[in-house]
């Protein structure tokens, strides 16, 4: 649905974007996960077909993608980082421009715009003027506008920004939803757990260029693939932790006086065996608990940087 | 509807949905125009000749004769006619006295005391009492002639009365030798203020409702529009036929409404239209280049009242070109709103022509398409900045 090769943008000596390539399939969802700055709107622009690339090419559904050119345009919906909706037009009539700007017509144009409002929850106050909404009822018809002419290929960049978390989650179900009826989705985010929650693969950006790319559990090898299992309890705990640095999955064992905390090759696997361990060795355990990294350790290990300041 | 309908569409419908726009565009010009025709009106070319003194025969004399060669006359105090011609609220005064009037009824001669006003339309007038002054005193002296000859007064006076009831008296018409006062022969009471506020409206509601324009951008919805499958080159053609909608239906609006409610003139109709069509498509286009080189709205907002006022001002929308000194005139020549004024006149007064309008027309076109060109270069620009 989506190609893009050694995309390249420069803004006088700064380059923003440098070498982007990765491609996304009908009903997946690929997110561009990377910190402000990252450059993650400036690839979506060039991938809507706003501004022109440097260098680097975008095919969608087959045809190539310029400013200039229209053709492709037909196959996306964007939903801009920014709000692009009118203050002095109502709901509806902003559904109804956009949709005259993407040549439906007619009857079809208005089915489909109650078919949104119905979708991101406005259909009781579609003829109220945006400028009277909340934040988040505006940021649902944001991306309503780029769901109504039913695009190939979805671009959301920062959907969820300023958003509380109730219609967070309900915009997160959308495109889920979408995402199931076929509709490919690229999402850019700085938040980890959207990225987690949603994404088929994901590209880690930082300073414009793509970190790592692949499923979460693939990034997250990348990392070394190491868990931490905390135990908590009483008894011997020195006893215990000497017999639990006999075991092969475990590489090193701390104490913290309340309990142990393990660093483990493959935690989900070692479990039974390190708790039995525990048990043998005359420590009552009590609570274990089983942390896998996550998405922030993975751009931590690959930029040493945090993903949020 | 294409998308270049919809963009269109969109702005005009934001354009009207301004509240205080609705004021401004639809009612301001038209209490302006009934203002200033009330104001300038009683009829304007109407001479008014106030006449001071006690009743008399020869005042009733005068009063008539004035009145049927269509002269408002009025009778007053001499303080009271004095203040009116200070004022110029009427043109000429005739002072008379009781010697006078008994003078006349005597056939005697009387003299009158006459005064005449500054403004310009006064000479034109003080020929009218003169006229009027001689046609009561040739009366006077063929009654004298007859009653002098053995006829008795009644009979005298009527077989008067006969002889002017046959003979076809030469009317005498004053033909004014004042350019300016010539140059508004023709116009109703609120012809002139019509064609004037059309021309200073339509074009300063275009230049401030260019602000739509420049929030299309701040609201970010540029860069959703060129996402669409949707040219540039649509996108700019949108806009230029939106502002020249806001500035049509405006122009329609006030052409419509002042026929309606005041009765003006507009000449040939389809004249007055295309005249208007031309400027209303230079205010279209000077509203694309304000809306894309201007980034803030209050700026837009002030350059587009200064503009329009000045440039109204200079293109006789204000005081009338005709009473401009020949340079100034000659500046004026650089306002589209000179040309249409020109053109209109001409149609509403002497009932110009297509061939006699050419010229403005051209001139008009001719700017409309210079600023068009600027104007869709300059947005385009602009719609590249906002992305
Ligand atoms: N029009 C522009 N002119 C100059 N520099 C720009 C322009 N647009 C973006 N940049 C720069 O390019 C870099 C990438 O910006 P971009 O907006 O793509 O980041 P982002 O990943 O979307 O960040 P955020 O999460 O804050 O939205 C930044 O350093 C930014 O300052
Ligand atoms: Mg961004």
């Amino acid at each position: 649905m989506l190609a893009v090769h050694s995309l390249t943008k420069r803004f006088g000596e700064l380059t923003a974007v440098d070498g982007v390539s990765f491609h996304i399939r009908a009903g997946e969802t690929y997110g561009l996960l990377g910190p402000n700055g990252a450059g993650k709107t400036t690839i979506i622009s060039m991938v809507a077909g706003l501004i022109p690339a440097n260098d680097g090419t975008v095919h969608v559904a087959g045809r190539p993608m310029t400013p200039a050119g229209t053709e492709a345009k037909r196959t996306i919906g964007l939903v801009p980082q920014e709000l692009a909706i009118y203050p002095d037009l109502t709901a509806r009539e902003n559904l109804l421009f956009f949709g005259r700007l993407q040549g439906i017509t007619g009857k079809e144009l208005t089915r489909r715009a109650d078919e949104v409002l119905e979708l991101i929850g406005l259909a009781d106050r579609a003829g109220d003027l945006t400028k009277k909404y909340s934040g988040g009822m505006k940021r649902r018809l944001n991306i309503g506008i780029g769901l109504l002419h039913r695009p190939g290929l979805l671009i959301l960049d920062e959907p969820t920004v300023g958003v509380d978390p109730q219609s967070r989650n309900a915009i997160l179900e959308s495109v889920e939803r979408l995402s199931v009826e076929g509709m490919a989705v690229l999402y850019t985010t700085h938040y980890m757990e959207e990225a987690e929650r949603l994404c088929d693969r994901i590209a880690i950006i930082d300073e414009g260029r793509i970190q790592a790319e692949g499923t979460r559990d693939e990034l997250i090898t990348l990392t070394g693939g190491v868990d931490r299992i905390n135990l908590r309890g009483g008894g011997s705990m020195a006893r215990a932790a000497e017999a639990l640095r006999a075991l092969p999955a475990v590489r090193r064992v701390d104490s913290d006086g309340t309990g142990l905390l393990l660093t483990v090759s493959d935690g989900p696997t070692a479990l039974a065996g390190i708790v039995t361990g525990a048990g043998h060795a005359g420590m009552s355990v009590t609570s274990v608990e089983v942390v896998r990294p996550d998405l922030e350790s993975v751009f931590l290990h690959l930029t040493g940087k945090a993903l949020r300041d | 509807m294409s998308p270049l309908l919809a963009i269109a569409a969109v702005e005009l419908r934001r354009f009207l949905r301004d509240r205080s726009n609705i004021f401004f565009v639809f009612i301001f010009p038209l209490m302006l125009i009934l203002l200033l025709g009330s104001q300038f009106g009683a009829g304007s070319g109407q001479g008014k000749v106030a006449i001071a003194g006690p009743e008399s025969g020869l005042a009733s004399a005068l009063a008539a004769e004035l009145r049927s060669a269509g002269v408002a006359v009025t009778a007053s105090g001499a303080d009271a006619a004095r203040a009116d011609l200070s004022r110029g609220r009427t043109d000429v005064a005739l002072f008379l006295d009781e010697a006078d009037g008994q003078a006349y009824e005597a056939g005697r001669t009387a003299e009158l005391g006459v005064v005449m006003a500054s403004q310009s339309s006064a000479q034109a007038v003080l020929q009218q009492v003169r006229t009027a002054v001689q046609a009561v005193s040739l009366g006077r002296g063929q009654l004298a002639a007859l009653a002098g000859a053995g006829v008795p007064e009644a009979n005298a006076r009527q077989a008067l009365d006969r002889a002017a009831a046959q003979t076809a008296v030469p009317t005498v018409e004053i033909v004014d030798t004042n350019e300016v006062t010539r140059a508004f022969r023709g116009l109703g009471r609120f012809d002139l203020g019509a064609a004037q506020q059309v021309l200073l409206f339509v074009f300063l509601s275009s230049l401030t409702g260019a602000v739509t324009l420049i929030q299309g951008r701040r609201f970010g919805v540029v860069g959703r529009v060129m996402s669409a499958p949707v040219s540039s080159g649509q996108v700019v053609a949108g806009q230029a036929l939106g502002r020249f909608a806001i500035a049509a239906v405006q122009g329609g609006f006030i052409m419509a409404g002042t026929a309606l409610l005041f009765g003006v003139e507009w000449g040939n109709l389809w004249l007055s239209a295309l005249v208007l069509v031309l400027f209303c498509a230079v205010s279209a286009a000077a509203a694309m280049i304000i809306g894309s080189v201007i980034d803030h709205d209050s700026a837009a907002a002030g350059v587009g009242v200064g503009g329009g006022l000045v440039l109204g001002g200079l293109g006789g929308c204000m005081v009338p070109p005709e009473f401009f000194p020949d340079t100034l005139a000659a500046i004026s020549y650089a306002t589209p709103h000179r040309w249409a004024y020109d053109a209109l006149a001409a149609i509403q007064r002497r009932g110009g022509t297509l061939g006699d309008i050419l010229p403005q027309l051209g001139v008009l076109a001719a700017m409309a398409a210079a600023l068009l060109l600027l104007g869709a270069w300059l947005l385009r620009r602009s719609l590249n900045r906002a992305l």
